[in-house]
């Protein structure tokens, strides 16, 4: 694991303000260390109007979704 | 009203001597809780029995079938639920030290239908923690076991209802699926397992772990009884977001006869031969699989999907990003109430940044499109479940990224209808398996597919030896 991927981990930790507890910070810099890889492999070169898939949808008058 | 093993009749076996009054409800719900009482100190499969409970709703039962008010396939018929269904008056902890002692007030929707169709709950089944924590020794409850050997893993998250099955420990249990969490544990214990297309079925009332990729259903000894099963939970929910008002087949009916004529079946071979190769006797299984739906009259070609990969990071950012949101204020508050398996994977979910979240259902929707453009001329797509069977109890790697992955996530990120049955077992006799999958709500085809296979091939005459 590179020293960028701990240091991103260690900063955002941080910023996150998250209190982890003993022994948890290896584990989860694993875990971190397979994220990158996944955001980076989801990428983010899409074209502007390439839509999110949305689980929201309008409703009619005093219904929920159907 | 008399059976000499009621614990191995299929759901429909058992609703037809019901039905005809040849076999009581009262003696087959006594029969579970023997075995239960028998078995479940080894399986852990259930870590609630409502005994008093469900012998009294038997009662009821057979009651009303002795005065000819059969109400259907499920009347009778003892089930089990995952312990994240939600019960009223009745514990539902999911499996986590910090839910001991909760009690809903109101079942969840799928149990008031089960219940309305006349099934008895005999208890709330192990689950991993909050449906994600893996197979855990630092929860309140045991990991469950795989009957098939007892030495190996069951799989989860619904670890419990893929046992009990299996074991003759209930007729049939209800599960959920955000990564494949129902057809992994039918896969590894031998059942069918079918997560019905996303909206086919409510989510209200069992516990959350990812709001778009969360699919409940059933896990089975056949493909006939999941669909008896989904007959009944195929209604429309107003109070589950995401449950759609579509038309209701009848799914039995749909069945058939086992004639697979004017059947397409494309193999996504690049899955499970490119991506993450199956092991060999998964693959062998899977090529005879093939061939014996081809005798039975389906057409087969070769299609190709995206990068498993792909699919399986994006579906991963976006059940992180969830799972986190669901559970960010007790992570904070009290951590140490969570086993460590469940606190590190839901807590990953922080460092899902929102701009990342939002490209994952940017590329989710590509990636829908593609699956319906790779499936254009065909009406399933056949692949295994997973590349392996079930390794011994604690192998699985802790992390997803870590560990071989499996070929479910795809289709809770398209939504699709996806079952999972077994097509015959290793030199080891542990259970291998098949994926059919259809187009989003043709869940008739999938079972039809399935139903065939089954009646066709041998593997529902073996039962674990316990």
């Amino acid at each position: 694991m590179d020293d960028t991927v701990n240091t991103r981990f260690s900063a955002e930790t941080a910023l996150l303000g998250l209190k982890l507890l003993p022994g948890q910070e290896a584990a989860l810099l694993e875990a971190y260390s397979a994220l990158c890889e996944m955001v980076a492999l989801v990428g983010s070169d899409y074209p502007m109007a390439a839509e999110p898939a949305h689980i929201f949808v309008p409703t009619d008058v005093g219904g929920r979704n159907r | 009203m008399t059976a000499s093993n009621p614990c191995f009749l299929s759901i429909a076996e058992a609703a037809a001597l019901i039905e005809a009054k040849k076999l009581s409800p009262v003696e087959l719900t006594r029969a579970y809780l023997d075995r239960i009482e028998r078995l479940n100190g080894t399986l852990h499969a259930y870590v609630r029995v409502l005994h008093d409970e469900s012998l009294a709703a038997a009662r009821v039962a057979e009651a009303e079938i002795l005065a000819g008010k059969w109400r259907g396939p499920l009347h009778g018929i003892p089930i089990g639920l995952k312990d994240i269904y939600d019960t009223a008056d009745i514990p539902t902890e999911g499996g986590s030290r910090s839910c001991l002692g909760r009690t809903p007030t109101a079942d969840a929707e799928t149990v008031r239908l089960l219940k309305e169709a006349g099934a008895l709950v005999l208890g709330k089944l192990t689950t991993w923690e909050f449906a994600i924590g893996g197979t855990a020794f630092d929860t309140p409850f045991p990991p469950a076991r795989n009957p098939w050997n007892t030495e190996h893993d069951p799989a989860g998250s619904s670890s419990g209802s893929g046992a009990a099955v299996a074991a003759g420990l209930c007729a049939m249990a209800m599960g959920s699926d955000t990564g494949g969490s129902i057809r992994w544990p039918a896969a590894w214990c031998g059942l069918a397992g079918l997560k019905p297309t996303y909206g086919r079925v409510s989510r209200a009332g069992i516990m959350p772990l990812s709001f778009s990729l969360d699919h409940a259903g059933p896990l089975c000894w056949t493909v006939e009884d999941a669909a008896l099963v989904l007959q009944v939970l195929s209604r429309y929910d107003p109070s589950d977001p995401a449950s759609t008002d579509r038309p209701v087949p009848d799914f039995r009916a749909a069945l058939g006869g086992g004639d697979l004529r004017g059947v397409r079946l494309g193999i996504a071979r690049t899955i499970f031969e490119r991506d993450c190769v199956a092991s060999d006797e998964m693959l062998a299984a899977f090529n005879s699989s093939v061939a014996m739906l081809r005798d039975l009259g389906a057409a087969v070609c070769d299609i190709e999907l995206p990068p498993l990969a792909l699919y399986n990071a994006t579906a991963f950012l976006i059940a992180r990003g969830e799972g986190f949101a669901i559970h960010a204020k007790a992570l904070r508050e009290r951590p140490q109430d969570y086993g460590a398996l469940a606190r590190d994977r839901l807590t990953i979910g922080a460092y899902v940044r929102a701009s990342d979240m939002v490209q994952a259902m940017r590329r989710r929707l590509m990636l829908v499109e593609a699956t319906n453009a790779a499936m254009r001329d065909v009406d399933a797509i056949l692949l295994p479940t997973t590349p392996d069977p079930a390794p011994r109890l604690g192998e699985l790697a802790p992390y997803f990224g870590s560990q071989r992955p499996t070929y479910m996530r795809p289709f809770n990120l398209t939504g699709q209808p996806a079952l999972s049955l077994c097509n015959g077992f290793d030199k080891a006799d542990l259970p291998l398996s098949l994926q059919i999958v259809s187009r989003a709500f043709d869940e008739a085809t999938v079972l039809r597919i399935g139903h065939a296979y089954e009646k066709a091939t041998p593997w529902r005459e073996r039962r674990p030896i316990l």
